[in-house]
C-alpha cells in the first residue's frame, strides 16, 4: 500500500500514477505500432518487412499510381456509406417496434442480440453458405417451398458477392443502433407524449418533434462509432471473397492486409494504413468535438 | 359508442401488425443460426447433393463429437478462454485505476487523456498490424498467446476507461471521502467503498471485455502460425480447406464459440447499452 505523501510534489503526480498503467499499455500496443507504420510509410521495405532508408513519398505515389486502389477506395467508400446508412435506419425502427410494450418483448430483445454477440467470421460463413448457388440454405428453402423450381445463382457477378456482404454487414450492426437507439428511447419522459396527444398530434409529428430529437445524441454516438468500426471491418469480406476476385470486392483493410502479408509489400500497405488514418481521422475529430462540446454543456 | 369500437378495431389492427412484423425480424435474425445448425447435423454427402432439404433427413448428432478427435477443439477452446480471460483481467488492473483518476481527481493533461482515449478508438488493429507485428517481434512475441492478450487489453483500454469512468462517475464521492476522514488511504477507499457500490458496472465491462477477446478475429489470425496455440475464432477454419469445405464440421464447431459468448451477451445486454451512451453522451 502506498503511504500518504503529505509532501507537494507527491501530491501533484499521485493522478499520473494511477493512469500510468493504462498509458504504459497503450503506448506499447497502440502508439508504438502507429509509430512503426508511419516510418514504413515513409521507407523503403524489403519483403521480408525490414525497414532500409527514406523513400519520401515513393509508396503513396505507388500505392495512388495503381488502379486498383481506386477501386478498393470505392469499394470501402461504398460499404462503409451503406452499412451505416441502412443499418442506422432499420436499427432505429426496430428500437421503435420493440419500445412497444408487447408480450414476448423480453424474449424478441434477448432474439436480436444474436448477431451482436456472434464472431463476425462465424455470421459470415453462415451467410457464404446460405448464398451458395450449388448447394447453399436460401435456394434450399425456396425450392422447398415451391417458389422456385431450380437453383438461382445469387452471386452472377463480383458486384452482386459485395453487396450480400454489405447486406451481412447490415444484418450484423443492426442490433448495436437498436439497442443504443431503445436505451434513449427508454429515457424519454412519458409526459411528453402526452402532451402532445392532448395537442391533437399524430403519431408522425410525435416521432419527428418529440422521439427523434431526443434520441439524437445516442443516435449520433452510435453512428460515429458505426463509422468507424464498419470502415476498418476485416472479417466479412475476407471470409466470403478474400477480396477477389483481383480485387473487386476488396476494402482498405482487406487489401492492405493481401499487400503486407501475401505480396511483402510492406511499405505500400502501411501508407495505406496511413490514408486509412487521415480518412478517419476527420470522422474522429468530428467525434471528438462534439462529444467534448456536449460534455461542457 | 361507435368511435370507440373504430379506435379498438385500429388498436387491434395495429397489434396484429406489430406481432407480425417482430415475429418476422426474429425469424430473419434466427435463420443463419437456423442454418449452421441443420447444417451441423447433416452428412456431408446431405450437404453437397443438388436436392438437398431444410431439415437433416438423418441426423448426424455424431458430427458434435467428431470435431473433438477432427480437430484440437478443446486446445483451442482452451486458448479463447485464456486470451479472453487474460485480456479481461489485464485491461481491467490497467482501466481500473485510470477510470479512478479521471473520475475523482483533477490533474493537467485529463482532457488530452481522455481525447487520445476516444481518438484511439479509430485505431483498429487491423490498420496497425503491420505496426503490431513489428513490436511483437521486438518483444519476442509473435505466435504466442501472451501476445494476444496485450494486444487485446491495449485496444479494449478505451471502451473499458470509458464505461468504468461512467459508472464512477455516477456514484456520489462522499462515502470515500467519509472513508478516507475514518484514515483509509485513496486505494483503501477505493477498493472498499467504490468498487462494491459500482460493481454491475464492473461486472458489464468486464463481460463486454471478455466477448470482445473472445470473438476477435483479425490479430489472431495474423500473429499466430502454430496450430495449437489458434484461439477458436481462427481454429475453426481447419475445416475451411482451400478446396473442399467441411461444413457440419464448421457449423458444428462454430456453435461451441457462439453459445458462451449469446449467453453472457444476453446477460449484460440492458446495462451495456445504457452505459455506452452515458458515456458518449455525458462526455
Amino acid at each position: 500500500m502506498k503511504k500518504k505523501t503529505p509532501h507537494r510534489l507527491g501530491r501533484a503526480a499521485e493522478p499520473y500514477i494511477w493512469i500510468l498503467p493504462s498509458v504504459i499499455l497503450m503506448a506499447i500496443f497502440i502508439i508504438v505500432p502507429i509509430g512503426f507504420v508511419f516510418r514504413m510509410a515513409f521507407s523503403q521495405v524489403t519483403k521480408a518487412g525490414l525497414i532500409k532508408g527514406f523513400a519520401g513519398f515513393d509508396n503513396f505515389s505507388k500505392v495512388l499510381g495503381s488502379a486498383k486502389f481506386s477501386m478498393v477506395l470505392k469499394n470501402t467508400i461504398i460499404w462503409t456509406v451503406l452499412v451505416v446508412v441502412l443499418s442506422t435506419v432499420l436499427g432505429f425502427i426496430l428500437a421503435l417496434l420493440l419500445n412497444n410494450k408487447f408480450k414476448g418483448r423480453k424474449i424478441a430483445r434477448a432474439i436480436v442480440v444474436f448477431p451482436w454477440a456472434t464472431t463476425l467470421v462465424i455470421q459470415a460463413s453462415a451467410w457464404k453458405f446460405i448464398i451458395n448457388t450449388d448447394y447453399g440454405a436460401l435456394n434450399t428453402l425456396l425450392k422447398s417451398l415451391g417458389i422456385i423450381q431450380s437453383n438461382i445463382n445469387w452471386t452472377p457477378t463480383p458486384e452482386a458477392f459485395f453487396g450480400w456482404e454489405i447486406a451481412c454487414g447490415i444484418f450484423v450492426t443492426i442490433p448495436f443502433v437498436c439497442f443504443t437507439a431503445l436505451s434513449g428511447l427508454q429515457s424519454i419522459d412519458n409526459t411528453l407524449y402526452e402532451a402532445a396527444i392532448v395537442d391533437g398530434s399524430n403519431y408522425w409529428q410525435k416521432l419527428f418533434h418529440i422521439t427523434l430529437p431526443l434520441v439524437k445524441p445516442s443516435l449520433t454516438v452510435a453512428t460515429v462509432l458505426n463509422i468507424i468500426y464498419v470502415f476498418n471491418s476485416f472479417p466479412i469480406v475476407w471470409t466470403i471473397t478474400k477480396g477477389d476476385p483481383a480485387s473487386r470486392t476488396d476494402t482498405l483493410v482487406t487489401y492492405l492486409y493481401k499487400l503486407a502479408f501475401y505480396n511483402g509489400k510492406q511499405g505500400e500497405a502501411a501508407a495505406v494504413s496511413v490514408i486509412g488514418f487521415l480518412i478517419l481521422l476527420v470522422c474522429a475529430s468530428c467525434y471528438m468535438v462534439s462529444t467534448l462540446k456536449k460534455g461542457e454543456d | 359508442m361507435r368511435d370507440d369500437i373504430r379506435v379498438n378495431w385500429k388498436k387491434l389492427l395495429s397489434r396484429i401488425l406489430l406481432y407480425f412484423v417482430v415475429v418476422l425480424i426474429c425469424l430473419f435474425i434466427l435463420y443463419p443460426y437456423f442454418v449452421m445448425f441443420t447444417t451441423a447435423l447433416k452428412s456431408r454427402e446431405e450437404i453437397f447433393s443438388m436436392n438437398g432439404t431444410v431439415f437433416p433427413l438423418k441426423y448426424m448428432w455424431t458430427n458434435f463429437a467428431d470435431i473433438w478427435s477432427r480437430a484440437p477443439m478443446a486446445k483451442y477452446m482452451l486458448n479463447s478462454i485464456l486470451i479472453a480471460g487474460g485480456s479481461t483481467l489485464i485491461a481491467m488492473l490497467c482501466g481500473i485505476p485510470a477510470a479512478y483518476a479521471l473520475a475523482r481527481m483533477k490533474f493537467k493533461g485529463q482532457t488530452a487523456f481522455l481525447g487520445f482515449i476516444i481518438v484511439s478508438q479509430m485505431f483498429a488493429p487491423v490498420v496497425l498490424l503491420i505496426g503490431i507485428y513489428k513490436v511483437m517481434q521486438i518483444l519476442n512475441l509473435t505466435n504466442s498467446i501472451l501476445g494476444l492478450v496485450f494486444v487485446n487489453a491495449a485496444f479494449n483500454q478505451a471502451f473499458t476507461i470509458w464505461l468504468l469512468r461512467g459508472t464512477f462517475m455516477s456514484i456520489s464521492a462522499e462515502m470515500e471521502q467519509a472513508a478516507t476522514i475514518d484514515g483509509c488511504n485513496r486505494v483503501q477507499a477505493m477498493l472498499r467503498v467504490l468498487l462494491p457500490v459500482a460493481a454491475p458496472g464492473i461486472v458489464t465491462t468486464l463481460i463486454f471485455i471478455f466477448i470482445n477477446a473472445w470473438n476477435e478475429y483479425t490479430v489472431a489470425l495474423c500473429l499466430i502460425s502454430t496450430d495449437t496455440f489458434k484461439p477458436l475464432t481462427v481454429g475453426i477454419n481447419i475445416f475451411n480447406g482451400y478446396n473442399m469445405i467441411e461444413w457440419q464440421y464448421l457449423f458444428a464447431a462454430s456453435i461451441f464459440a457462439i453459445i458462451p459468448v449469446v449467453i453472457l451477451f444476453m446477460s449484460i445486454e440492458k446495462n451495456l447499452t445504457s452505459g455506452l451512451t452515458a458515456g458518449g453522451v455525458k462526455g
